[in-house]
C-alpha cells in the first residue's frame, strides 16, 4: 500500500512540473501572439491594397513592359514557399501546413505529370517534415522569432523574384497559414507569379489602360518588385501570428488537461491513504480483540 | 460626386474617407485629382498631400510611394504618411539636422547616399507641413 502511495505522489509531482512549464509557455506565447497579431493587422490593409494594385496593373498594362508581368507559356518548374515554424508544440499548425503542401504538389502533378516542384522553406519544422515526406528542397531560410521590417525577409523575396525573372521557375506559390482569429487559422495557398487577374473586377472597371507618370517602365521597375515583396512579408507575418496563437491554444489545453489529471491523481492518492489508515485501524482492533 | 480616397502605409491606414478632391505631390509635379479622373498610376514624391472635403482640409506629410487612380477611387500606397497635427516640429527638425550631418560626414566613407537624401527629403516635407498647419488644428479633440 505504501508503495502505491509513493508512486502516486511521484506522478503528481511530475504532472505539476509539466503544468508549470506549459503554463509558462502559454504566457510567453500569449505575449508573442499579441505582438504578432497587432503587426499583422496593421499591415494587412496595405498588403491587400498593394496586391489589388498589382493585379490591376497586370490586367491593364502590356505584359511586354515588365518581365514580372509575363506569363510563361508552359509551366514546367514550380517554386513553392512554405512558411512554417521553428519549433514544435504548437498543435496542428505544422501538420496542417504540410498536408496542404502535399495536396498542392499532388494537384500540380495531376495537371501535368512532368512538372517539377521545388520547395523553399522558412522555419525549421517545415523543412524537416518536407524532407521526411521525400520532397525536393531548393533552399531553407532561417526564421527569426520576431520580424519587424520588410528588409528582414529581403534575401528570401529577392531569391524568389530573381528565380522567376531568370526563368528558373515558371510559377511561384506561397503556402502559409492565414490568421483569421486567435481561434481560427487557415492554411492557404496563394499564387504569387504569374499574376492572375481576378475576372470579376475587370468588368467593373472597364478595359481602359492606365496612364503612367513619369513613365510605365520606371514605375513598374520601382514598384512591382516592392509590392510583391510586401505579399511575401505579409504571408510571413500571418504565419507568425498563427503560429503563436496556435501554440498558446495548445499550451492552454495542455495546462487544462494537466489540471484534470492532477485532480484525478489527488483523488486516487487520498483514497489510497485513507485505505491505508482504515486497514491499520482494523489490524490494531483485531489484534486488541485477540489479546482480550 | 465624391472620390473614395484611401491612404495606407505598411504600418497603418492613415486616412480613409470620401473626399471632394485630393492634391498629391508626384515626381513630375503636383497634381490635383477631381472626380472622374482618368485611370492613372504615378510615383509619389516626398511632400504635402491634401485631401479636401466640404471646404475642410486634411493635410498630410508623405514620403515616396505609389498612387493608383481608378474611376473615382484614389489609393495611395505610401512609405510613410502622417497627419499634420501628428508631427512634432522639434523632432522633425532634429531628424533633419541629424540626416544632414550624416551626409556631411559621409564623404569620407561611402554610405547609402540615396537613402540619406530620401530621409532628408522626407523630413523636410514633414517640417513644411507641420509649420504651415501649426496654427490651425483640424480636429477638435486636439
Amino acid at each position: 500500500m505504501a508503495l502505491a502511495i509513493r508512486k502516486i505522489k511521484r506522478q503528481i509531482r511530475s504532472v505539476k512540473n509539466t503544468q508549470k512549464i506549459t503554463k509558462a509557455m502559454e504566457l510567453v506565447s500569449a505575449a508573442k501572439m499579441r505582438r504578432a497579431v497587432s503587426a499583422v493587422k496593421l499591415s494587412r490593409s496595405y498588403a491587400d491594397l498593394a496586391w489589388q494594385a498589382v493585379l490591376n496593373l497586370s490586367q491593364k498594362t502590356d505584359p511586354e513592359l515588365h518581365l514580372l508581368l509575363t506569363k510563361p507559356k508552359e509551366i514546367k518548374k514550380v517554386g513553392v514557399l512554405v512558411v512554417g515554424s521553428n519549433r514544435g508544440l504548437c498543435g496542428v499548425f505544422n501538420q496542417q501546413l504540410l498536408k496542404k503542401a502535399v495536396a498542392f504538389a499532388a494537384s500540380e502533378k495531376e495537371v501535368s505529370s512532368d512538372v517539377a516542384i521545388d520547395f523553399i522553406t522558412l522555419g525549421r519544422k517545415a523543412a524537416l517534415s518536407l524532407v521526411k515526406a521525400g520532397f525536393n528542397i531548393a533552399a531553407d531560410f532561417p526564421k527569426t522569432e520576431i520580424i519587424s521590417a520588410v528588409g528582414e525577409i529581403m534575401p528570401l523575396s529577392r531569391m524568389l523574384l530573381d528565380d522567376f525573372l531568370d526563368k528558373k521557375y515558371d510559377k511561384i506559390v506561397l503556402i502559409y497559414t492565414d490568421f483569421i482569429s486567435s481561434l481560427r487559422q487557415q492554411p492557404t495557398i496563394k499564387q504569387l507569379l504569374p499574376l492572375v487577374p481576378q475576372s470579376k473586377k475587370s468588368q467593373e472597371n472597364g478595359t481602359a489602360e492606365y496612364i503612367f507618370e513619369p513613365d510605365a517602365d520606371s514605375i513598374l521597375r520601382n514598384f512591382l518588385p516592392r509590392l510583391l515583396e510586401m505579399q511575401i512579408y505579409q504571408a510571413v507575418l500571418e504565419s507568425n501570428a498563427s503560429e503563436h496563437s496556435s501554440r498558446m491554444l495548445a499550451m492552454r489545453n495542455a495546462s487544462d488537461s494537466a489540471g484534470g489529471l492532477l485532480a484525478d491523481l489527488t483523488l486516487g492518492f487520498n483514497k489510497a491513504r485513507q485505505a491505508g489508515i482504515t486497514q491499520e485501524i482494523a489490524e490494531i482492533s483485531v489484534s486488541k480483540a485477540a489479546m482480550e | 460626386m465624391a472620390i473614395k480616397f484611401k491612404i495606407v502605409t505598411p504600418e497603418r491606414v492613415v486616412y480613409e474617407n470620401e473626399v471632394d478632391s485630393v492634391t498629391l505631390p508626384t515626381q513630375t509635379g503636383e497634381i490635383t485629382v477631381l472626380p472622374n479622373h482618368i485611370p492613372l498610376v504615378a510615383a509619389l514624391k516626398a511632400g504635402e498631400l491634401t485631401a479636401r472635403k466640404n471646404k475642410e482640409e486634411f493635410p498630410m506629410a508623405v514620403s515616396g510611394g505609389l498612387i493608383e487612380i481608378n474611376k473615382n477611387e484614389v489609393i495611395v500606397l505610401a512609405d510613410t504618411a502622417e497627419h499634420a497635427y501628428e508631427i512634432n516640429e522639434q523632432w522633425a527638425e532634429e531628424a533633419r539636422s541629424r540626416a544632414l550631418k550624416l551626409i556631411q560626414e559621409k564623404h569620407k566613407e561611402e554610405v547609402d547616399y540615396t537613402a540619406l537624401t530620401a530621409t532628408i527629403e522626407k523630413e523636410l516635407a514633414r517640417l513644411k507641413v507641420a509649420r504651415r498647419h501649426k496654427s490651425k488644428l483640424p480636429f477638435q479633440n486636439q
